[in-house]
Protein backbone atom coordinates (compact mmCIF):
# COMPACT_ATOMS: atom_id res chain seq x y z
CA UNK A 1 0.00 0.00 0.00
CA UNK A 2 2.71 2.48 0.96
CA UNK A 3 4.53 2.44 -2.41
CA UNK A 4 1.22 3.20 -4.12
CA UNK A 5 0.45 5.96 -1.61
CA UNK A 6 3.89 7.49 -2.08
CA UNK A 7 3.57 7.51 -5.86
CA UNK A 8 0.07 8.93 -5.61
CA UNK A 9 1.29 11.75 -3.37
CA UNK A 10 4.01 12.56 -5.90
CA UNK A 11 1.39 12.69 -8.64
CA UNK A 12 -0.86 15.04 -6.67
CA UNK A 13 1.95 17.52 -6.20
CA UNK A 14 3.02 17.25 -9.86
CA UNK A 15 -0.43 17.82 -11.33
CA UNK A 16 -1.27 21.50 -11.25
CA UNK A 17 -4.98 21.04 -11.95
CA UNK A 18 -5.38 18.60 -9.08
CA UNK A 19 -3.26 20.77 -6.83
CA UNK A 20 -5.48 23.80 -7.45
CA UNK A 21 -8.79 21.96 -6.99
CA UNK A 22 -7.48 19.89 -4.10
CA UNK A 23 -5.60 22.52 -2.12
CA UNK A 24 -6.12 26.05 -3.32
CA UNK A 25 -9.90 26.10 -3.83
CA UNK A 26 -10.86 24.77 -0.37
CA UNK A 27 -8.31 27.08 1.25
CA UNK A 28 -9.81 30.07 -0.58
CA UNK A 29 -13.34 29.12 0.47
CA UNK A 30 -12.16 28.56 4.05
CA UNK A 31 -10.40 31.94 4.08
CA UNK A 32 -13.66 33.60 3.00
CA UNK A 33 -15.69 31.92 5.75
CA UNK A 34 -13.13 32.70 8.43
CA UNK A 35 -12.82 36.32 7.26
CA UNK A 36 -16.63 36.71 7.28
CA UNK A 37 -17.08 34.77 10.52
CA UNK A 38 -19.05 37.52 12.25
CA UNK A 39 -21.68 37.50 9.52
CA UNK A 40 -21.97 33.72 9.51
CA UNK A 41 -22.03 33.56 13.31
CA UNK A 42 -25.08 35.82 13.25
CA UNK A 43 -26.79 33.50 10.74
CA UNK A 44 -25.77 30.29 12.53
CA UNK A 45 -23.01 29.89 15.07
CA UNK A 46 -19.26 29.33 15.29
CA UNK A 47 -20.04 25.61 15.18
CA UNK A 48 -21.89 26.14 11.92
CA UNK A 49 -18.82 27.78 10.40
CA UNK A 50 -16.66 24.89 11.64
CA UNK A 51 -19.07 22.41 10.02
CA UNK A 52 -19.03 24.32 6.73
CA UNK A 53 -15.22 24.35 6.81
CA UNK A 54 -15.07 20.59 7.45
CA UNK A 55 -17.55 19.83 4.66
CA UNK A 56 -15.89 22.21 2.22
CA UNK A 57 -12.67 20.26 2.63
CA UNK A 58 -14.56 16.96 2.74
CA UNK A 59 -16.53 17.67 -0.43
CA UNK A 60 -13.79 19.23 -2.55
CA UNK A 61 -10.39 18.17 -1.25
CA UNK A 62 -11.45 14.66 -0.35
CA UNK A 63 -14.58 13.53 -2.17
CA UNK A 64 -14.16 15.24 -5.55
CA UNK A 65 -10.42 14.64 -5.70
CA UNK A 66 -10.81 10.96 -4.79
CA UNK A 67 -13.45 10.43 -7.49
CA UNK A 68 -11.33 12.30 -10.05
CA UNK A 69 -8.22 10.36 -9.09
CA UNK A 70 -9.86 6.93 -9.20
CA UNK A 71 -11.59 7.57 -12.52
CA UNK A 72 -8.37 8.97 -14.02
CA UNK A 73 -6.35 5.97 -12.85
CA UNK A 74 -8.98 3.63 -14.28
CA UNK A 75 -9.14 5.49 -17.59
CA UNK A 76 -5.32 5.33 -17.89
CA UNK A 77 -5.50 1.59 -17.11
CA UNK A 78 -3.29 2.31 -14.11
CA UNK A 79 -5.73 0.39 -11.90
CA UNK A 80 -5.41 -2.62 -14.18
CA UNK A 81 -1.64 -2.20 -14.10
CA UNK A 82 -1.66 -2.20 -10.29
CA UNK A 83 -3.89 -5.27 -10.32
CA UNK A 84 -1.32 -7.05 -12.50
CA UNK A 85 0.95 -7.05 -9.44
CA UNK A 86 0.71 -9.00 -6.19
CA UNK A 87 -1.03 -6.09 -4.43
CA UNK A 88 -4.56 -6.84 -3.21
CA UNK A 89 -7.59 -4.73 -4.13
CA UNK A 90 -7.91 -3.22 -0.66
CA UNK A 91 -4.22 -2.26 -0.63
CA UNK A 92 -4.55 -0.64 -4.07
CA UNK A 93 -7.60 1.42 -3.11
CA UNK A 94 -6.10 2.36 0.25
CA UNK A 95 -2.85 3.38 -1.41
CA UNK A 96 -4.62 5.52 -3.99
CA UNK A 97 -6.90 7.28 -1.51
CA UNK A 98 -4.58 7.60 1.48
CA UNK A 99 -2.67 10.67 0.18
CA UNK A 100 -5.95 12.40 -0.73
CA UNK A 101 -7.34 11.64 2.73
CA UNK A 102 -4.18 12.73 4.52
CA UNK A 103 -3.97 15.93 2.49
CA UNK A 104 -7.58 16.72 3.37
CA UNK A 105 -6.92 15.91 7.02
CA UNK A 106 -3.91 18.23 7.15
CA UNK A 107 -5.96 20.95 5.46
CA UNK A 108 -8.83 20.67 7.90
CA UNK A 109 -6.45 20.70 10.87
CA UNK A 110 -4.74 23.84 9.57
CA UNK A 111 -8.02 25.57 8.67
CA UNK A 112 -9.75 24.76 11.95
CA UNK A 113 -6.55 25.67 13.80
CA UNK A 114 -6.63 29.11 12.25
CA UNK A 115 -10.37 29.37 12.89
CA UNK A 116 -9.89 28.38 16.54
CA UNK A 117 -7.07 30.90 16.79
CA UNK A 118 -9.28 33.81 15.74
CA UNK A 119 -12.58 32.72 17.29
CA UNK A 120 -11.76 30.54 20.27
CA UNK A 121 -11.09 26.82 20.67
CA UNK A 122 -13.83 24.17 20.36
CA UNK A 123 -15.59 22.87 23.45
CA UNK A 124 -14.81 19.19 22.90
CA UNK A 125 -11.69 18.65 20.77
CA UNK A 126 -11.64 14.86 21.14
CA UNK A 127 -15.21 14.40 19.94
CA UNK A 128 -14.60 16.95 17.18
CA UNK A 129 -11.73 14.78 15.94
CA UNK A 130 -14.02 11.73 15.96
CA UNK A 131 -16.70 13.69 14.09
CA UNK A 132 -14.21 14.82 11.44
CA UNK A 133 -12.87 11.28 10.97
CA UNK A 134 -16.40 9.91 10.65
CA UNK A 135 -17.29 12.62 8.15
CA UNK A 136 -14.18 11.87 6.08
CA UNK A 137 -14.89 8.13 6.20
CA UNK A 138 -18.35 8.85 4.83
CA UNK A 139 -17.05 11.13 2.06
CA UNK A 140 -14.37 8.61 1.10
CA UNK A 141 -16.89 5.75 0.93
CA UNK A 142 -19.21 7.93 -1.16
CA UNK A 143 -16.24 8.69 -3.42
CA UNK A 144 -15.64 4.97 -4.03
CA UNK A 145 -19.30 4.51 -4.94
CA UNK A 146 -19.37 7.60 -7.17
CA UNK A 147 -16.16 6.52 -8.91
CA UNK A 148 -18.05 3.44 -10.06
CA UNK A 149 -20.45 5.68 -11.95
CA UNK A 150 -17.76 7.97 -13.33
CA UNK A 151 -16.13 7.03 -16.60
CA UNK A 152 -13.49 9.72 -16.79
CA UNK A 153 -11.99 12.59 -14.78
CA UNK A 154 -13.97 14.97 -16.98
CA UNK A 155 -17.20 13.19 -16.03
CA UNK A 156 -16.20 13.52 -12.38
CA UNK A 157 -16.87 17.26 -12.63
CA UNK A 158 -20.53 16.37 -13.16
CA UNK A 159 -20.98 13.15 -11.18
CA UNK A 160 -19.54 14.65 -8.00
CA UNK A 161 -21.87 17.66 -8.05
CA UNK A 162 -24.97 16.04 -6.52
CA UNK A 163 -23.28 14.74 -3.38
CA UNK A 164 -20.99 17.79 -3.03
CA UNK A 165 -23.90 20.19 -3.30
CA UNK A 166 -26.27 18.11 -1.19
CA UNK A 167 -23.82 17.71 1.68
CA UNK A 168 -22.90 21.41 1.66
CA UNK A 169 -26.60 22.35 1.45
CA UNK A 170 -27.50 19.96 4.27
CA UNK A 171 -24.66 21.42 6.35
CA UNK A 172 -26.03 24.91 5.88
CA UNK A 173 -29.60 23.83 6.49
CA UNK A 174 -28.80 21.91 9.68
CA UNK A 175 -26.15 24.40 10.81
CA UNK A 176 -28.46 27.40 10.45
CA UNK A 177 -31.86 25.98 11.42
CA UNK A 178 -30.77 23.28 13.88
CA UNK A 179 -32.56 19.98 14.30
CA UNK A 180 -35.45 20.96 16.53
CA UNK A 181 -37.81 20.58 13.57
CA UNK A 182 -37.69 17.75 11.03
CA UNK A 183 -35.17 16.10 13.32
CA UNK A 184 -35.18 12.62 11.78
CA UNK A 185 -35.03 13.85 8.19
CA UNK A 186 -32.18 16.25 8.90
CA UNK A 187 -30.19 13.63 10.76
CA UNK A 188 -30.68 10.97 8.09
CA UNK A 189 -29.62 13.17 5.19
CA UNK A 190 -25.95 12.73 4.21
CA UNK A 191 -23.94 15.04 6.42
CA UNK A 192 -26.91 16.01 8.60
CA UNK A 193 -25.98 14.24 11.81
CA UNK A 194 -22.27 14.90 11.19
CA UNK A 195 -23.00 18.62 10.96
CA UNK A 196 -25.03 18.54 14.17
CA UNK A 197 -22.21 16.70 15.91
CA UNK A 198 -19.56 19.17 14.72
CA UNK A 199 -21.76 22.11 15.80
CA UNK A 200 -22.25 20.49 19.22
CA UNK A 201 -18.56 19.78 19.72
CA UNK A 202 -17.56 23.29 18.72
CA UNK A 203 -20.24 25.24 20.55
CA UNK A 204 -20.50 22.91 23.56
CA UNK A 205 -23.43 22.59 25.93
CA UNK A 206 -24.68 19.22 24.68
CA UNK A 207 -24.11 16.13 26.83
CA UNK A 208 -21.88 13.42 25.38
CA UNK A 209 -24.74 10.92 25.64
CA UNK A 210 -26.78 13.08 23.27
CA UNK A 211 -23.90 13.68 20.84
CA UNK A 212 -22.48 10.18 20.48
CA UNK A 213 -25.59 8.64 18.83
CA UNK A 214 -25.17 11.23 16.08
CA UNK A 215 -22.29 9.11 14.77
CA UNK A 216 -24.82 6.40 13.88
CA UNK A 217 -26.32 7.90 10.71
CA UNK A 218 -22.85 8.89 9.47
CA UNK A 219 -21.60 5.33 9.82
CA UNK A 220 -24.87 4.19 8.25
CA UNK A 221 -23.94 6.24 5.17
CA UNK A 222 -20.50 4.65 5.22
CA UNK A 223 -22.10 1.20 5.09
CA UNK A 224 -24.54 2.22 2.33
CA UNK A 225 -21.71 3.77 0.29
CA UNK A 226 -19.43 0.76 0.72
CA UNK A 227 -22.21 -1.62 -0.37
CA UNK A 228 -22.84 0.59 -3.41
CA UNK A 229 -19.10 0.75 -4.13
CA UNK A 230 -18.83 -3.04 -4.00
CA UNK A 231 -21.56 -3.26 -6.62
CA UNK A 232 -20.57 -0.30 -8.78
CA UNK A 233 -16.80 -0.02 -8.66
CA UNK A 234 -15.00 -1.06 -11.82
CA UNK A 235 -11.29 -1.63 -12.25
CA UNK A 236 -11.22 -1.18 -16.01
CA UNK A 237 -12.94 1.23 -18.38
CA UNK A 238 -16.10 0.04 -20.07
CA UNK A 239 -15.33 -1.21 -23.59
CA UNK B 1 -1.13 -30.72 -35.52
CA UNK B 2 -3.04 -31.22 -32.33
CA UNK B 3 -6.74 -30.81 -32.57
CA UNK B 4 -7.31 -32.03 -29.09
CA UNK B 5 -5.40 -32.36 -25.88
CA UNK B 6 -2.29 -34.20 -26.78
CA UNK B 7 -0.99 -36.84 -24.47
CA UNK B 8 2.22 -35.33 -23.10
CA UNK B 9 4.78 -36.43 -20.66
CA UNK B 10 3.37 -35.94 -17.18
CA UNK B 11 5.25 -32.82 -16.08
CA UNK B 12 4.07 -29.90 -14.01
CA UNK B 13 2.76 -27.37 -16.51
CA UNK B 14 3.19 -23.64 -16.04
CA UNK B 15 -0.36 -23.04 -17.22
CA UNK B 16 -3.24 -25.45 -17.53
CA UNK B 17 -6.56 -24.37 -19.02
CA UNK B 18 -9.44 -26.82 -18.92
CA UNK B 19 -12.77 -26.24 -20.65
CA UNK B 20 -12.62 -22.49 -20.11
CA UNK B 21 -15.68 -20.47 -21.01
CA UNK B 22 -15.93 -16.68 -20.80
CA UNK B 23 -19.23 -14.94 -21.47
CA UNK B 24 -20.31 -11.31 -21.52
CA UNK B 25 -24.05 -11.48 -21.07
CA UNK B 26 -25.35 -13.50 -24.00
CA UNK B 27 -22.09 -13.27 -25.92
CA UNK B 28 -19.70 -16.16 -25.42
CA UNK B 29 -16.18 -14.86 -26.03
CA UNK B 30 -14.34 -18.08 -25.17
CA UNK B 31 -15.85 -21.51 -25.73
CA UNK B 32 -14.56 -24.67 -24.09
CA UNK B 33 -10.89 -23.71 -24.37
CA UNK B 34 -8.41 -26.35 -23.30
CA UNK B 35 -4.64 -26.20 -23.54
CA UNK B 36 -1.54 -26.35 -21.40
CA UNK B 37 1.79 -24.57 -21.50
CA UNK B 38 4.81 -26.44 -20.27
CA UNK B 39 7.47 -24.81 -18.14
CA UNK B 40 10.16 -23.19 -20.26
CA UNK B 41 7.94 -23.14 -23.34
CA UNK B 42 7.06 -20.14 -25.50
CA UNK B 43 3.41 -20.59 -26.44
CA UNK B 44 1.83 -18.17 -28.90
CA UNK B 45 -1.91 -17.71 -28.77
CA UNK B 46 -2.95 -16.30 -32.11
CA UNK B 47 -6.31 -15.44 -33.52
CA UNK B 48 -8.42 -13.12 -35.56
CA UNK B 49 -9.76 -9.92 -34.04
CA UNK B 50 -12.42 -10.89 -31.51
CA UNK B 51 -11.23 -14.50 -31.43
CA UNK B 52 -11.31 -14.46 -27.64
CA UNK B 53 -7.58 -14.61 -26.98
CA UNK B 54 -7.48 -11.45 -24.85
CA UNK B 55 -10.44 -12.68 -22.77
CA UNK B 56 -8.72 -16.04 -22.32
CA UNK B 57 -5.44 -14.37 -21.46
CA UNK B 58 -7.12 -12.09 -18.91
CA UNK B 59 -8.55 -15.11 -17.10
CA UNK B 60 -5.16 -16.82 -17.11
CA UNK B 61 -3.52 -13.64 -15.80
CA UNK B 62 -6.15 -13.40 -13.07
CA UNK B 63 -7.71 -10.17 -14.32
CA UNK B 64 -11.06 -11.73 -15.13
CA UNK B 65 -13.22 -14.52 -13.73
CA UNK B 66 -14.04 -17.52 -15.86
CA UNK B 67 -17.71 -18.17 -16.55
CA UNK B 68 -16.91 -21.86 -16.23
CA UNK B 69 -13.94 -24.17 -16.49
CA UNK B 70 -10.67 -24.06 -14.61
CA UNK B 71 -7.35 -22.31 -15.05
CA UNK B 72 -4.27 -23.16 -13.04
CA UNK B 73 -0.99 -21.29 -13.04
CA UNK B 74 1.82 -23.24 -11.39
CA UNK B 75 -0.91 -25.41 -9.91
CA UNK B 76 -2.68 -22.48 -8.29
CA UNK B 77 -5.69 -20.40 -9.22
CA UNK B 78 -4.52 -17.15 -10.89
CA UNK B 79 -7.08 -15.32 -8.74
CA UNK B 80 -4.73 -15.92 -5.81
CA UNK B 81 -2.64 -12.89 -6.69
CA UNK B 82 -0.44 -13.05 -3.61
CA UNK B 83 0.66 -16.60 -4.49
CA UNK B 84 0.93 -16.34 -8.25
CA UNK B 85 1.88 -12.79 -9.18
CA UNK B 86 5.40 -12.83 -7.71
CA UNK B 87 6.11 -15.58 -10.23
CA UNK B 88 4.61 -13.85 -13.26
CA UNK B 89 5.29 -10.68 -15.23
CA UNK B 90 2.53 -9.18 -17.33
CA UNK B 91 2.97 -6.92 -20.33
CA UNK B 92 -0.48 -5.50 -20.98
CA UNK B 93 -1.83 -4.74 -24.43
CA UNK B 94 -2.10 -1.07 -23.47
CA UNK B 95 0.43 0.63 -21.29
CA UNK B 96 -1.47 1.66 -18.15
CA UNK B 97 1.08 3.99 -16.67
CA UNK B 98 0.49 7.21 -14.82
CA UNK B 99 1.55 10.18 -16.92
CA UNK B 100 2.96 12.09 -13.94
CA UNK B 101 5.40 9.38 -12.81
CA UNK B 102 8.84 9.02 -14.36
CA UNK B 103 9.97 5.88 -16.15
CA UNK B 104 12.18 4.87 -13.22
CA UNK B 105 9.42 5.54 -10.68
CA UNK B 106 6.95 3.48 -12.72
CA UNK B 107 9.29 0.49 -12.92
CA UNK B 108 10.20 0.82 -9.24
CA UNK B 109 6.53 0.97 -8.18
CA UNK B 110 5.32 -1.95 -10.27
CA UNK B 111 8.47 -3.91 -9.50
CA UNK B 112 8.10 -3.50 -5.75
CA UNK B 113 4.42 -4.43 -5.91
CA UNK B 114 5.24 -7.52 -7.97
CA UNK B 115 7.01 -9.07 -4.99
CA UNK B 116 10.25 -9.57 -6.92
CA UNK B 117 13.51 -7.72 -6.56
CA UNK B 118 15.72 -6.33 -9.28
CA UNK B 119 17.63 -3.24 -10.32
CA UNK B 120 15.58 -0.52 -12.00
CA UNK B 121 18.67 0.52 -13.97
CA UNK B 122 19.13 -3.03 -15.23
CA UNK B 123 15.63 -3.42 -16.62
CA UNK B 124 15.61 0.07 -18.11
CA UNK B 125 18.93 -0.84 -19.73
CA UNK B 126 17.42 -3.96 -21.29
CA UNK B 127 14.87 -1.86 -23.16
CA UNK B 128 17.24 1.02 -23.91
CA UNK B 129 15.47 3.52 -21.68
CA UNK B 130 18.28 4.33 -19.26
CA UNK B 131 18.47 7.88 -20.64
CA UNK B 132 14.73 8.28 -20.08
CA UNK B 133 14.79 7.20 -16.43
CA UNK B 134 13.89 10.68 -15.17
CA UNK B 135 11.38 11.43 -17.95
CA UNK B 136 7.71 11.46 -17.06
CA UNK B 137 5.69 8.79 -18.84
CA UNK B 138 3.37 11.45 -20.25
CA UNK B 139 6.30 12.82 -22.24
CA UNK B 140 7.31 9.45 -23.70
CA UNK B 141 6.40 8.15 -27.16
CA UNK B 142 4.09 5.18 -27.70
CA UNK B 143 7.03 2.92 -28.53
CA UNK B 144 8.89 4.00 -25.40
CA UNK B 145 5.82 3.23 -23.29
CA UNK B 146 5.67 -0.28 -24.81
CA UNK B 147 9.32 -0.77 -23.90
CA UNK B 148 8.65 0.50 -20.40
CA UNK B 149 5.79 -1.97 -20.19
CA UNK B 150 8.15 -4.77 -21.16
CA UNK B 151 10.65 -3.57 -18.55
CA UNK B 152 8.04 -3.89 -15.79
CA UNK B 153 7.06 -7.36 -17.05
CA UNK B 154 10.62 -8.71 -16.89
CA UNK B 155 11.52 -6.97 -13.61
CA UNK B 156 12.91 -9.60 -11.28
CA UNK B 157 13.16 -12.25 -14.03
CA UNK B 158 9.72 -13.85 -13.47
CA UNK B 159 9.16 -17.54 -14.16
CA UNK B 160 6.14 -16.84 -16.37
CA UNK B 161 5.81 -13.84 -18.67
CA UNK B 162 2.71 -12.74 -20.53
CA UNK B 163 3.43 -10.66 -23.62
CA UNK B 164 0.26 -9.20 -25.12
CA UNK B 165 1.19 -7.87 -28.56
CA UNK B 166 4.61 -6.83 -27.27
CA UNK B 167 6.12 -5.40 -30.43
CA UNK B 168 3.19 -3.34 -31.67
CA UNK B 169 4.49 0.18 -32.30
CA UNK B 170 8.15 -0.76 -31.87
CA UNK B 171 10.87 -0.02 -34.39
CA UNK B 172 13.03 -2.86 -35.67
CA UNK B 173 15.92 -2.24 -33.26
CA UNK B 174 13.55 -2.24 -30.30
CA UNK B 175 11.92 -5.46 -31.52
CA UNK B 176 15.29 -7.13 -31.83
CA UNK B 177 16.26 -5.95 -28.33
CA UNK B 178 12.97 -7.21 -26.93
CA UNK B 179 13.32 -10.66 -28.51
CA UNK B 180 16.93 -10.85 -27.35
CA UNK B 181 15.76 -10.17 -23.81
CA UNK B 182 13.03 -12.80 -24.14
CA UNK B 183 15.65 -15.25 -25.39
CA UNK B 184 17.83 -14.54 -22.37
CA UNK B 185 14.89 -15.11 -20.02
CA UNK B 186 14.05 -18.37 -21.75
CA UNK B 187 17.65 -19.48 -21.39
CA UNK B 188 17.10 -19.07 -17.66
CA UNK B 189 13.98 -21.21 -17.81
CA UNK B 190 11.19 -18.64 -18.04
CA UNK B 191 7.91 -19.61 -19.68
CA UNK B 192 6.38 -17.13 -22.12
CA UNK B 193 2.82 -16.77 -23.34
CA UNK B 194 2.60 -14.52 -26.35
CA UNK B 195 -0.18 -12.97 -28.36
CA UNK B 196 0.73 -11.11 -31.49
CA UNK B 197 -0.61 -10.09 -34.87
CA UNK B 198 2.86 -10.55 -36.37
CA UNK B 199 2.70 -14.16 -37.52
CA UNK B 200 6.34 -14.16 -38.53
CA UNK B 201 7.30 -13.49 -34.90
CA UNK B 202 5.20 -16.41 -33.70
CA UNK B 203 6.65 -18.57 -36.45
CA UNK B 204 10.19 -17.60 -35.50
CA UNK B 205 10.05 -17.65 -31.70
CA UNK B 206 7.17 -19.87 -30.54
CA UNK B 207 7.64 -23.50 -29.58
CA UNK B 208 3.95 -24.10 -30.09
CA UNK B 209 1.11 -22.04 -31.46
CA UNK B 210 -2.57 -22.12 -30.63
CA UNK B 211 -4.93 -20.71 -33.24
CA UNK B 212 -8.22 -19.27 -31.98
CA UNK B 213 -11.22 -18.22 -34.01
CA UNK B 214 -14.65 -17.20 -32.78
CA UNK B 215 -13.87 -18.20 -29.20
CA UNK B 216 -12.60 -21.69 -29.91
CA UNK B 217 -9.13 -23.15 -30.22
CA UNK B 218 -9.20 -24.43 -33.78
CA UNK B 219 -5.78 -26.05 -33.76
CA UNK B 220 -2.46 -26.01 -31.99
CA UNK B 221 0.99 -27.42 -32.47
CA UNK B 222 4.48 -26.57 -33.67
CA UNK B 223 4.84 -24.62 -36.89
CA UNK B 224 5.65 -27.75 -38.94
CA UNK B 225 2.68 -29.55 -37.35
CA UNK B 226 0.36 -26.71 -38.25
CA UNK B 227 1.62 -26.10 -41.77
CA UNK B 228 1.60 -29.72 -42.80
CA UNK B 229 -2.20 -29.76 -42.47
CA UNK B 230 -2.53 -27.70 -45.63
CA UNK B 231 -1.12 -28.54 -49.04
CA UNK B 232 1.76 -26.59 -50.52
CA UNK B 233 1.21 -25.00 -53.92
CA UNK B 234 3.03 -25.29 -57.25
CA UNK B 235 2.00 -22.59 -59.70
CA UNK B 236 2.80 -22.07 -63.38
CA UNK B 237 1.38 -20.75 -66.63
CA UNK B 238 1.19 -22.56 -69.97
CA UNK B 239 1.49 -21.37 -73.55
CA UNK B 240 -1.79 -21.39 -75.49
CA UNK B 241 -2.58 -24.89 -76.74
CA UNK B 242 -0.03 -26.60 -74.51
CA UNK B 243 -1.17 -29.80 -72.79
CA UNK B 244 -2.14 -29.60 -69.14
CA UNK B 245 -0.35 -31.85 -66.64
CA UNK B 246 -2.74 -34.73 -65.94
CA UNK B 247 -2.19 -34.91 -62.17
CA UNK B 248 -4.04 -32.71 -59.70
CA UNK B 249 -3.87 -29.56 -61.75
CA UNK B 250 -6.51 -26.94 -61.14
CA UNK B 251 -7.11 -23.78 -63.04
CA UNK B 252 -6.30 -21.79 -64.78
CA UNK B 253 -7.14 -19.20 -62.15
CA UNK B 254 -6.17 -16.06 -63.97
CA UNK B 255 -3.10 -16.92 -66.06
CA UNK B 256 -1.84 -19.62 -63.65
CA UNK B 257 -2.44 -23.28 -63.08
CA UNK B 258 -1.95 -24.74 -59.63
CA UNK B 259 -1.09 -28.10 -58.15
CA UNK B 260 -1.79 -28.52 -54.42
CA UNK B 261 0.41 -31.11 -52.81
CA UNK B 262 1.48 -32.55 -49.48
CA UNK B 263 4.60 -33.97 -51.19
CA UNK B 264 6.10 -30.81 -52.60
CA UNK B 265 9.49 -32.14 -53.64
CA UNK B 266 8.19 -35.35 -55.23
CA UNK B 267 5.35 -33.66 -57.11
CA UNK B 268 7.61 -30.86 -58.30
CA UNK B 269 10.04 -33.43 -59.71
CA UNK B 270 7.12 -35.28 -61.31
CA UNK B 271 5.90 -32.06 -62.94
CA UNK B 272 9.34 -31.15 -64.25
CA UNK B 273 9.82 -34.68 -65.64
CA UNK B 274 6.43 -34.48 -67.34
CA UNK B 275 7.25 -31.05 -68.80
CA UNK B 276 10.58 -32.40 -70.13
CA UNK B 277 8.91 -35.41 -71.66
CA UNK B 278 6.23 -33.34 -73.40
CA UNK B 279 8.50 -30.42 -74.19
CA UNK B 280 6.22 -28.00 -72.33
CA UNK B 281 7.43 -24.66 -70.98
CA UNK B 282 6.21 -23.93 -67.43
CA UNK B 283 6.14 -20.15 -67.34
CA UNK B 284 6.58 -18.41 -64.00
CA UNK B 285 7.03 -21.70 -62.19
CA UNK B 286 6.94 -21.35 -58.41
CA UNK B 287 6.75 -23.85 -55.57
CA UNK B 288 5.96 -22.51 -52.12
CA UNK B 289 5.66 -24.45 -48.87
CA UNK B 290 2.64 -23.79 -46.69
CA UNK B 291 3.12 -20.80 -44.40
CA UNK B 292 1.53 -20.02 -41.09
CA UNK B 293 -0.42 -17.26 -42.84
CA UNK B 294 -2.08 -19.91 -45.01
CA UNK B 295 -3.12 -21.94 -41.97
CA UNK B 296 -4.37 -18.77 -40.30
CA UNK B 297 -6.44 -17.80 -43.35
CA UNK B 298 -7.81 -21.31 -43.71
CA UNK B 299 -9.00 -21.26 -40.12
CA UNK B 300 -10.45 -17.80 -40.56
CA UNK B 301 -12.58 -18.93 -43.50
CA UNK B 302 -13.48 -22.31 -42.00
CA UNK B 303 -17.06 -21.98 -40.75
CA UNK B 304 -16.97 -25.26 -38.85
CA UNK B 305 -15.00 -25.27 -35.61
CA UNK B 306 -12.69 -28.20 -35.25
CA UNK B 307 -13.29 -29.91 -31.92
CA UNK B 308 -10.64 -28.92 -29.41
CA UNK B 309 -11.12 -31.88 -27.11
Amino acid sequence: MLPIAYSELAQIFRNRAVLISNLIMPLAVAAFFIYSRDTFTEIGSLGYIAAVLVFTVGAFSLYTTAVTTLSARRQDLFLKRLRSTAAGDAAILSGLTLPVALTALVQVVVILGVFAGVSGRPADVALLVVAILATFAMMLALALATAGLTGSPEQAQVTTLPISLVTIAVTSWVGITGTESLTLLKRLLPGGSATELIVNTWNGGVPLSDSLPLLGPTFGWVVVAVVLALRLFRWEPRR
Amino acid sequence: MEQAETSRAPSSPAVEVDRLNVSYGEFQAVKDLTFRVEQGELYALLGTNGAGKTSALEVIEGHRKASSGTVQVFGTSPADRRAVRPRMGIMLQESGFSADLTAAESVRLIGRLSGRSDSVDRVLGIVGLTHKAATRVGQMSGGEKRRLDFATAVYGRPELIFLDEPTTGLDIQSRDALWAAVGELRDNGSTVILTTHYLEEAQQYADRIGLMHQGTLRSQGTVPELTRTLPAAIQFSLSPGAPVPPFGTTGPAGPAYQIETFELQADLKRLLDWADLHDVDLHGLSAAPTRLDDVFRAIETDPVPTPTR
